[in-house]
């Protein structure tokens, strides 16, 4: 009976999984479609962590350095592209670099991760893709990763900055009736970043209502009004339109009961999670239960977070749902422990059968 | 760090490495199948030949090519004749069967938008009346009207959604003697002048390269249902709706922007009739002064009633005030049959619009001083016999 996991992502929560496993003595093959580890928030340029603004890339290093472990066998270009069998005895097509192999593995672990709303699918409302200036959360961690921020359209520093909260998250014309938890922290932390590099620049949150959970409200919502000057707006923005070379922002003041109408420089977008391209083929693959958004299914909760509908196949992060960063590597965790388990439970169960 | 200077593009590509998105929304028309399968009713499926043109999420929609049912709008044929008549025009031109029926039933959405009378059951059984109407003509319903087109798709929802509703509405067309019948899908006129937009292309006599145009959308035709309305890639990226502006381009003229598309025209149904200053106001100051600020535009197309008629007629009130206003306004279906040799009084009846339009006509490169005479001519033969009136060969004399 094959001892090993097979870890299906190398994100955060494939890494933690890949390295819970290792640590626990079990054995892991970490496979990953791209060529570099790290998962969205590299493949984002993630610059600061929320809350506490420490190094992304940091915390990325350390957990790619936990993954150099003989016990792990880390495969980059390589995707799921079949799977049979089941517990314990699970038989895996890997297409990678070199072709298609067969894996035999006991237990899988999916940490396929998320993707950022497209906000194109607010057709007319945003207009991502009819101006420059409009940009996403990750648009902008990219340019706070280089300690820059301007207008993409002039490469000037911009005068004014709007963030619009749930763009994809708690809509239901969309579909998307779920928060996507982390929208409101990363927006406040990157408000803050902008203040800090541009003390002249105005910056604007929008809100339908702020959710800081936990700490956050803390440690990144009220420094942001009390420290950085941050103006925190509760309105629906309807839509976005140019305007003499600017971005006119309508909508509704909706603490005042009043159309709002103002031209910004820079608008950013604060994109939900879906389920990455990765979670909707993987779980088609594995054949488990998805729910209504396309995240992977979790029968067992609130009490179990990582068992799937499929015997021996667990889920980490935010394959199975709106997650930070706490909660994937916390998941990871689990996933790790419960697979390990399973497959030596299924071995012991056969030591025990066979004497 | 430099610049993307493609950066819309950049995303764009970005866009399509993600994959397609499952759509948001149900697909409504598997619904009206399975309510067909369950024998609840009968669907009238699209005639052949049919062009598939792509929704906003991305599904396919069947725009019947021939074999129309028109469902004339009651805005159109009492405002803007010329309307109704270029859509005839154009069917005609290409050679294709239709049919325009005398039994056709107001569909009462205005009444509904404006101030909320009526009731379910009537509405539906009207939209009912009618579909039932056009299945038993052997023709496929084709809407002219914004509002009537998008009140009928939310009753499609309706009925697929509330057994109660079918019963009473089967019920009401059992005694109208009506067959119960759901087309397989509800389609707008505009949305087969967007399909068929390269044939009115071939047949352009007139360049039109020099004519710049703004486009109003319709609200009740892409902001209801919305899921329903046609987007294109090609069309400001695919976030608006299609229609009217690829009809714009397909015809060799120049669409302009201007930041108010999204804002209704002003009629506002209830505004139209209880405070009709507002209408003129938004109408004028929103809208065509915008326009004329920020595009100069020659032409303000659109496709509907409603639209086309407040934002034409508005501009008289508003030129009183010595506003910025004085730009024509007409359907995309005009403007095509103009483009393809249409009489401009006989066809299109531009004498029925109110804002000056004559100078569009010149640049256009129409002699309007000679049609008009025509068309006088015409007038003084009809006067002496007050039976007659002017024929398709009076039309393309």
């Amino acid at each position: 009976m094959p001892e090993t996991v097979l870890v299906i992502g190398g994100g955060p929560a494939g890494l933690e999984a890949a390295r819970a496993i290792a640590s626990i003595g079990g054995r892991a093959l970490l496979v990953e479609r791209r060529d570099v580890l790290g998962g969205t928030p590299d493949e984002s340029n993630y610059a600061a962590l929320t809350p506490r603004m420490g190094s992304a890339q940091e915390a990325l290093d350390a957990l790619r350095a936990g993954v150099e472990d003989p016990a792990i066998d880390v495969r980059r270009s390589t995707t799921v592209s079949a799977c049979s069998g089941s517990v314990g005895d699970f038989r895996v097509t890997l297409s990678g670099p070199t072709g298609e192999t067969t894996e035999s593995v006991g237990a899988i672990v999916v940490a396929t991760g998320f993707q950022h709303f497209d906000p194109g699918r607010e057709t007319q409302m945003y207009g991502y893709y009819e101006y420059p200036d409009v940009i996403t959360l990750p648009d902008a961690e990219k340019m706070l990763k280089d300690h820059r921020f301007v207008r993409p359209s002039t490469g000037e520093p911009p005068r004014n900055v709007a963030f619009i909260q749930c763009v994809g998250s708690r809509d239901r014309r969309l579909g998307n009736e779920y928060c996507s938890k982390v929208c409101c922290g990363v927006a406040s932390k990157e408000a803050i970043e902008i203040r800090r590099l541009l003390p002249d620049t105005k910056v604007y949150i929008f809100y339908i209502d702020m959710r800081m959970y936990g700490f956050w409200e803390n440690e990144i919502y009220w420094p942001a009004q009390e420290q950085h000057n941050v103006n925190y707006i509760r309105g629906i923005v309807t839509e976005i339109v140019g305007k003499d070379g600017r971005l006119l922002m309508k909508g509704e003041d909706t603490t005042m009961g009043r159309p709002l109408e103002v031209l910004m420089d820079v608008i950013v977008l604060s994109v939900g999670m879906e389920p990455s391209r990765g979670t909707r083929d993987v779980a088609q693959i594995l054949g488990v239960d998805q729910n209504k958004y396309g995240f992977i299914a979790l029968p067992g909760e609130p009490m179990d977070v990582v068992t799937t509908s499929v015997p021996g196949i667990f889920v980490a992060g935010a394959a199975a749902g709106p997650k930070d960063l706490e909660d994937t590597v916390g998941m990871a965790g689990a996933a790790a422990l419960r697979a390990v388990g399973t497959v030596r439970g299924l071995a012991h169960a056969g030591t025990v059968a066979a004497r | 760090m430099p610049i993307p200077l493609t950066v819309l593009e950049t995303r764009r590509e970005a866009r399509d490495d993600r994959g397609p998105a499952a759509p948001p929304t149900e697909d409504v028309r598997e619904k009206v199948f399975e309510l067909e399968a369950a024998g609840e009713w009968l669907v009238q499926r699209v005639p052949d030949p049919w062009i598939g043109v792509t929704t906003k999420y991305g599904r396919t929609k069947k725009i019947p090519v021939a074999r129309t049912w028109h469902h004339k709008s009651c805005g159109q044929c009492g405002h803007i004749p010329g309307y109704s008549t270029s859509i005839f025009w154009l069917i005609r031109k290409l050679g294709l069967d239709y049919n325009d029926p005398r039994d056709q039933t107001s569909c009462t959405a205005w009444n509904y938008y404006a101030s909320a009378t009526s009731n379910q059951g009537a509405q539906a059984a009207v939209a009912m009346r009618n579909f039932g109407a056009a299945y038993e003509s052997g023709y496929f319903p084709m809407i002219h009207c914004g509002t009537s087109y998008g009140h009928y798709k939310e009753v499609r929802e309706e009925l697929v959604h509330s057994a109660e509703l079918r019963d009473e509405v089967r019920r009401i067309c059992d005694k109208l003697g009506k067959p119960f019948v759901m087309p397989e899908e509800i389609v707008h006129y505009s949305e087969w002048v967007y399909a068929l937009r390269d044939e009115f292309a071939k047949r352009r006599v007139l360049d039109l390269s020099g004519i710049d145009v703004t486009v109003h959308p319709a609200c009740h035709y892409h902001k209801l249902v919305v899921e329903d309305a046609i987007y294109d890639p090609d069309v400001y990226g695919g976030q608006r709706t299609a229609v009217v502006s690829a009809v714009v381009t397909a015809l060799g003229a120049n669409v302009k922007d201007y930041s108010t598309w999204f804002d209704c025209c002003g009629f506002g149904f209830r505004h139209i009739l209880v405070q009709r200053d507002f209408t003129r106001s938004f109408a004028t100051l929103r809208k065509i002064e915008v326009m004329q600020e920020e595009a100069n535009p020659d032409v303000v197309l659109t496709h509907d009633t409603g639209c086309v008629t407040t934002l034409d007629q508005s501009q008289f009130a508003a030129r009183a005030h010595d506003r910025k206003v004085g730009v024509p306004v007409m359907s995309e279906a005009q403007f095509a049959a103009l483009a393809m040799g249409a009489h401009p009084y006989r066809v299109a009846q531009l004498h029925w619009h109110n804002t000056e339009y004559r100078p569009l006509l010149e640049k256009m490169g129409i002699d309007w001083r000679e049609r008009w005479r025509e068309f006088e001519d015409d007038l003084a033969r009809l006067k002496g016999d007050p039976k007659a009136f002017l024929t398709w060969e009076d039309a393309d004399a």
